[in-house]
């Protein structure tokens, strides 16, 4: 299926589900979209960079706490509050990343682990501004659709934004990165710049769908904010639907969302148990995630084909220009 | 006398207590296939990469014309107009042959950079393998789609680590050709390898390195027939 018409599609679904949906529906749909914000947002620098991480609820529970506090003191709207979290979380995740992108492989996994854990601890102990263990409330919004829709077109523009990174050069910079980082850096590529960039584009999104969720819960304490939990289920998702691909943490978030679901529904002892043996079973068999059985199956287009397409009108071009017998043009 | 492109004073590099460069230098004149030989473990790759700013100098110098490069980021010397091969192939292997040389220009939009590409490859006689993901290749193939990575970068100067090592002498003479074809048309290689045959013959001028010093420099002829070479190298 072309791209276009695979978001329309998508988009159609989505624009449907408050309409015709009960509130059943659209608070499972606003959990998905936060779900396939935050895969998409670890998917570029875990995906796409290489750089596997386990501190991105860091951000999503300081974007939490940003929104919450703008709009519990300032009494900012929630969307204004939100793209303020966002601010907040790119202006954070550039110097942080500077300071830890210096780590490699697991120790910058876990160093951001251990981040978190500070935050959380942060939140926890400085209870005159966060409301400590006791967390913080605010009156729940009258109109949850829109809170939806700026879910949805968050997931969209994140949608985009993978896209556009797997059609670009940035983007196969950043792949370098995860391939070879030494020879890309030998190769005159800036590879500390570009992984400052991929970091701060998968912080930014991340706080401001804190602030979001937060607006949604009306609630936010540091277990909610800082989840260990969403942490490992965002990573699960991505490698369920397709590491460093444009349509698999979209996929992995849909599948596992749903798959959640039906077992909490059905086995709620059993479920965390049942839902980590679906996830050891599809990355054992499925490594390159479900997105690959889409390509094999010619349901989705293989990633990166602006560079194919590119070639193949070149060389029409070029076929069409020079003679049959002309020699090829020195580089 | 010309300054030359590329000049490598009293360079020094220890590894822990073993000395891996000991005074080592070289100059590269501009336009030439300028070659450096040892034997295992003498210090070539490892002079390569101090030029090419992977490893850093304990002591010593390195100047591209002129200018001194050796305390620069390996990104920067590669802006400067120095590109390399490695030893060891080493192409992104989950992009195709085209996203390896596409991904590495940085002076061209998108269009250009894939022409680019596209004319490297043919000049290399390699087109059919642009679509090809990197891990399906042979490693004569990965040697040359790596000499077309350097060439998108438009060097002036290209370092050669071992392009014959381990390939057919068939796609051997290959390379020669093409590296041939690279001097006439202005660009200089420095080139580092055990194939004596080769770098005698398709070299101007070769330096021989020995246990991190320069025991012999000279025009091919000359060095094939040096006692120091021959009890050195052989």
């Amino acid at each position: 299926m072309k791209f276009p018409l695979t978001v329309g599609a998508a988009a159609l679904l989505a624009a449907a589900v408050p309409v015709f949906g009960n509130d059943y529906a659209l608070t499972f749909t606003i959990q998905l979209f936060v779900f396939v914000v935050l895969a998409y947002a670890w998917n570029i620098i875990g995906g796409y960079t290489g750089y596997s991480h386990f501190g991105q609820m860091g951000f999503f529970g300081i974007g939490a706490y940003v929104g919450m506090l703008l709009m519990l003191h300032l009494k900012w709207h929630w969307a204004a509050a939100a793209l303020a979290a966002g601010g907040v979380g790119l202006v954070l995740a550039v110097p942080l990343g500077v300071i830890m992108l210096r780590l490699k492989g697991p120790f910058f996994a876990i160093s951001l682990f251990g981040l978190t854990r500070v935050f959380e601890a942060v939140s926890f102990e400085w209870s005159t501004f966060t409301g400590g263990g006791a967390g913080l409330y605010l009156p729940p919004i009258d109109n949850q659709k829109m809170l939806y829709a700026a879910l949805a077109l968050l997931s969209l523009a994140m949608l985009l934004l993978t896209w556009w990174i797997d059609n670009s050069r940035f983007g196969l910079q950043l792949q370098t990165i995860r391939d070879d980082e030494g020879a890309a850096e030998a190769l005159g590529i800036r590879t500390t710049r570009l992984k400052v960039t991929a970091f701060a584009l998968s912080a930014t999104p991340a706080a401001a769908c804190g602030a979001l969720f937060a607006t949604h819960l009306a609630f936010i304490d540091p277990p909610t904010a800082f989840a260990p939990v969403m942490e490992v289920t965002t990573i699960a998702m991505v490698l369920l639907g397709g590491l460093g691909t444009v349509l698999g943490p979209a996929i992995g978030a849909l599948v596992f969302t749903v798959l959640n679901e039906l077992l909490w529904t059905r086995f709620p002892d059993l479920y965390y148990g049942l839902v980590g043996i679906v996830v050891i079973a599809c990355v054992l068999f499925m490594p390159r995630g479900m997105v690959s059985l889409l390509v094999r199956a010619r349901l989705v287009a293989p990633g990166r084909g602006a560079f194919r397409r590119i070639a193949a009108t070149s060389a029409a071009a070029s076929a069409s220009a020079t003679p049959p017998s002309a020699a090829p043009p020195a580089p | 006398m010309t300054r030359p492109l590329l000049h490598v004073e009293d360079a020094v590099k220890r590894f822990g207590g073993r000395v891996a460069l000991d005074g080592a230098h070289c100059a590269v004149p501009q336009g030439s296939i300028t070659g450096m030989i040892g034997p295992n473990g003498s210090g070539k790759s490892t002079l390569f990469n101090c030029i090419a700013g992977a490893e850093s100098l304990d002591g010593g110098a390195v100047y591209l014309r002129g200018e001194r490069i050796d305390r620069l980021a390996p990104h920067t010397i590669c802006e400067r107009g120095i590109a390399r091969t490695f030893q060891l192939t080493r192409l992104f292997r989950d992009m195709t042959v085209l996203e390896n040389l596409v991904a590495v220009a940085h002076t061209f939009n998108d269009r250009q950079a894939v022409e680019r590409a596209m004319r490297a490859l043919e000049l290399l006689e390699i087109p059919e393998l642009m679509h090809r993901p990197a891990s399906d290749l042979s490693y004569g193939q990965r040697k040359l789609v790596e000499i077309g990575r350097t060439l998108m970068l438009e060097p002036k100067l290209m370092l050669l680590d071992e392009p014959f090592a381990g390939i057919n002498p068939r796609l051997q003479n290959r390379i020669v050709g093409y590296l041939q074809k690279l001097r006439d048309e202005g660009m200089t290689l420095f080139i580092i390898d055990h194939e004596m045959r080769i770098i005698l013959d398709v070299c101007d001028s070769v330096w021989v390195l020995a246990e991190g010093r320069i025991v012999m420099h000279g025009p091919p002829a000359s060095v094939r027939s040096d006692p120091r070479v021959i009890d050195a190298y052989f």
